[in-house]
């Protein structure tokens, strides 16, 4: 009895989204609106977070700067001191020859790499921090050893990691708020549709309820067309954000050079799975909300 | 062949002291005493406005009584829980005057939606839908859509529709309403069967003429009392034998 009662409730959703093709329409388009802004969203929180990901990496990186008189021994004990922190994952050792190596390595310092005479470069120790906020810490202790260079101790720029860190906490906020609005929008916009749409078969569920129909009998056809309903939509606005994603992040790159964007292809399954699933659930809940008063005997 | 109600036994269908006054604050029923043995054929009779129509209204529990108690074959109505409503609805056989019948579903889809809110089985569903349009004469247009049929046959099909769960009782509202006076009394033909299998039929209505013909039991309802219960009544009290039961 279950099972037919599930048959007959496919079956009358299946026929009703045909049957009612207009109103069906209206509501797999204003879901379909919605899940784009969505998508949207998460693909630009995402992507902030691939790009907050590498300055992150970036700056929890510090450049510890010998002064050419400190001796080798000195160097190794302060190295070995740092590599036994809790805080820090990496400490290397980079030798004059070597700063001076990848100074000119890079293709930004061609010009200026054919003036050098000698070697104007410290041997530095670089040191990977595991959590960005001890790098203040860490860079403290470094400025505190006697071996530093005195006139230029470290890379560190405290205030630039301390508004990446505010930053990256306003847009993980900034974007949850806007979820939460999308949220409720949609589920504002979905519930009108389908009210609409149950509007137009009110003598229908009258009838129903007339013979005897169950309120979840009722209500059974509603849902599963708001879960058909959001499915579709889900589908349509996925596709149009798989088409889209690649040339846009192209054309921001070109756009704005300095900020390392890139094409996430692993995202796209994390994106599908979750506007399939909130398409699905806007819609079930848009129904029963919409079909709620109605169905009250 | 007409079934004897039998007014000894316990009645299937009681009204003690309803009152029924809606928020507007007319006061549609005042003081309602009513007794309905199993299989009566029952025809509520009044002007306009008098409260038959909240009547049925609260027979088939679309409102509640704002005071005194209905019992329908055992069940106090007041008091049913509302998830229990749709399995005291299965029991009812209920007709319209409008008809009532979905425009989108063929006349077959129409008279089984009644079987398909039971959740019966296909080959159940084919067979009792196919007997229910034979009741009603309507067997070969299974295909056709309510739009297509005239107002008599559309009021079969309700009735059709009515009787295919073969339900204790058959609440009928204005069923000849809409209808002229030959379709009227095929549906009355209808009624006096399906009363004849054993249904308890209840049924308000305007049409004197029926009323007058059957001589079934007749209430007569004004401003919202009972003015007479006749077991074997006209439509106008005209012969001087006015008697009111409580």
């Amino acid at each position: 009895m279950m099972l037919r009662n599930l048959k007959f409730a496919l079956n009358s959703a299946w026929q009703s989204f045909w049957r009612n093709l207009a109103v069906s329409l209206a509501a797999v388009l204003s879901i379909t609106l919605i899940l784009i802004l969505a998508g949207i969203n998460l693909l630009v929180g995402h992507a902030f977070s691939q790009v907050l990901q590498t300055f992150r990496d970036r700056v929890s990186e510090i450049s510890i700067n010998v002064s050419d008189d400190t001796p080798l021994q000195n160097v190794y004990e302060f190295q070995q001191q740092l590599a036994a922190d809790p805080r820090v994952s990496s400490v290397q050792f980079i030798t004059k020859e070597q700063a001076l190596a990848q100074f000119k390595a890079d293709p930004q310092n061609v010009v200026f790499a054919q003036q050098i005479e000698g070697n104007p470069l410290d041997a530095k120790l670089d040191v990977h921090v595991k959590n960005l906020s001890d790098v203040a810490a860490i860079d403290t202790l470094a400025r505190r050893w006697p071996g530093v260079d005195p006139t230029d101790p470290t890379n560190y720029q405290g205030d630039f990691v301390n508004r990446m860190l505010e930053l990256s906490s306003w847009l993980s906020l900034a974007g949850v708020a806007l979820l939460v609005v999308l949220m409720v929008v949609s589920v504002v916009i979905v519930m009108n549709t389908i009210r609409t749409a149950v509007y137009h078969r009110r003598k229908e569920i009258e009838i129903m309820k007339l013979v005897g129909a169950t309120e979840w009998f009722v209500r059974g056809p509603f849902v599963l067309e708001g879960v058909m309903t959001g499915l579709i939509a889900a589908a349509i606005a996925l596709a149009l954000l798989v088409v889209a994603y690649p040339p846009a992040v192209d054309q921001f790159k070109s756009d704005v050079g300095f900020i390392p964007l890139t094409y996430d292809p692993a995202f796209i399954s994390n994106l599908a799975q979750d506007l399939l699933l909130a398409g699905a659930l806007l819609g079930a809940l848009g129904s029963y909300i919409g079909v709620r008063r109605y169905v009250r005997i | 062949m007409v079934l004897t109600p039998d007014f000894e036994t316990r009645p299937v269908i009681s009204f003690q002291h309803v009152f029924k006054k809606y928020p507007t604050g007319t006061e549609a029923l005042r003081d309602i005493n009513l007794e309905v043995p199993e299989g009566d054929f029952l025809f509520l009779v009044g002007p306009s406005g008098a409260g038959k129509s909240t009547l049925v209204r609260l027979l088939i529990r679309e409102e509640k009584p704002t005071k005194g108690k209905i019992f329908v074959d055992g069940v106090e109505l007041g008091r049913m829980k509302r998830r229990k409503l749709p399995y005291y609805r299965r029991k009812v056989g209920l007709v319209f005057q409008d008809f009532k019948l979905l425009p989108n579903l063929t006349i077959y889809e129409n008279v089984a939606f009644a079987l398909r809110v039971l959740g019966e089985a296909d080959h159940n569903v084919r067979s009792r839908v196919a007997e229910a349009l034979d009741t009603v004469s309507l067997s070969g247009k299974e295909n056709t859509y309510p739009a297509n049929l005239s107002g008599g046959e559309q009021q079969r099909v309700a009735i059709a529709r009515a009787l295919v769960h073969a339900p204790r009782f058959i609440i009928a509202d204005e069923p000849t309403g809409n209808l002229d006076p030959a379709t009227a009394w095929e549906i009355m033909q209808l009624f006096l069967r399906i009363n004849a299998r054993g249904a308890t039929v209840v049924m308000a209505t305007h049409n004197r003429e029926i009323v007058d013909l059957l001589r079934r039991r007749v209430i007569a309802i004004d401003a919202g009392q009972i003015a007479r219960d006749d077991r074997s009544g006209r439509y106008h009290d005209d012969v001087a034998k006015s008697q009111v039961r409580a």
